[in-house]
């Protein structure tokens, strides 16, 4: 092969690379997008069990994509001066893999699901989250924003 | 030749509000519902110990942040055998324990056996003490003590 058939090669390789970009489709749903604990004495409840709520991903691409679902407190649980700290609330998830458990964190964004190809039709899990009780809290009502984050690279 | 097939990254995002209700809260805990103190010689025992010791105490309490948390008794009258009577403030106690006070006891005002800032669990004992006086009608004399605990 002559060096100039090399080039020409060459060339149509990167075109093909830039010009077929396969379509990717994330939808994430998160409902209900309340999440509450009530009171209870931490001696009959030391953990407090807040209602499920439905997380459902939905991707749509190439065989080797890698997606990735995580959650971020943006800080602890607040009640004016007095706080609760966010990694005293943990999660269970159905649906494993590819969802997962974990701690919620203010400062590390937490695997929530991940894996690679599509997944389509979406998958939905069922995700319950708990808090520890504890009669060191401030009376009071806490509130906090969860991001959840569904992302492709 | 294996050319990756490119994919334009993506982001989707939604948040939720999380939030817990934290109410105010106390529970009380004695190692004992029953205080007794034995017949003893005025002379050779002029303050009675109660009987199985010092009461221990458990006060948990869940209260708004700063607020004062008290823990006070208060009996329903003097000590009574039929119609004769014991003043109750021949009861005296002694306490150990963060937050906890010594004092006698009344039968008109609430008296403090401790209190704290904020939620928290607090463990005491109070250790009751008998005045034992030769004056006193010979007799089971008996008297109901309320301790209540406030968490605001």
């Amino acid at each position: 092969m002559t060096r100039a058939a090399l080039l020409c090669l060459a060339v149509l390789v990167v075109r093909s690379s830039t010009a077929s970009a396969q379509p990717l489709d994330l939808q994430l749903s998160v409902s209900p997008r309340t999440i509450t604990f009530a009171s209870a004495n931490p001696d009959t409840s030391p953990t407090v069990t807040a209602a499920p709520i439905s997380v459902t991903v939905r991707v749509k691409g190439p065989k080797t994509l890698q997606w990735h679902l995580s959650v971020l407190a943006d800080g602890d649980l607040v009640a004016g001066p007095s706080t609760i700290p966010i990694s005293n609330v943990t999660w269970a998830a159905t649906q494993a893999p590819p969802f997962q458990n974990g701690t919620l964190s203010r400062t590390t964004a937490q695997t929530l699901a991940g894996g690679s190809g599509a997944l389509n039709p979406g998958t939905t899990s069922t995700v319950t989250f708990s808090l520890v009780n504890s009669w060191l809290y401030d009376a009071g009502t806490y509130t906090q924003t969860l991001t959840f984050t569904l992302s492709s690279p | 030749m294996i050319a990756a097939t490119p994919v334009a990254a993506q982001t989707q995002t939604t948040t939720a509000t999380i939030s817990a209700n934290v109410g105010t809260l106390a529970t009380l805990t004695l190692s004992s519902a029953n205080v007794s103190f034995p017949d003893a010689d005025p002379d050779a025992v002029p303050q009675v110990a109660a009987l199985g010791g010092p009461l221990s105490i458990t006060a948990k309490a869940r209260a708004t942040r700063l607020s004062q948390v008290l823990l006070t008794v208060q009996a329903n009258g003097p000590l009574r055998s039929g119609l004769d009577t014991i003043a109750v403030s021949a009861i005296t106690w002694t306490s150990t324990g963060a937050g906890f006070v010594a004092g006698t006891l009344s039968s008109t005002t609430d008296v403090l056996v401790g209190s704290w800032t904020g939620s928290g669990t607090r463990s005491g004992t109070q250790d009751l003490m008998f005045q034992n006086l030769w004056t006193y009608a010979s007799g089971t004399y008996t008297a109901t003590l309320t301790y209540t605990l406030s968490a605001p």
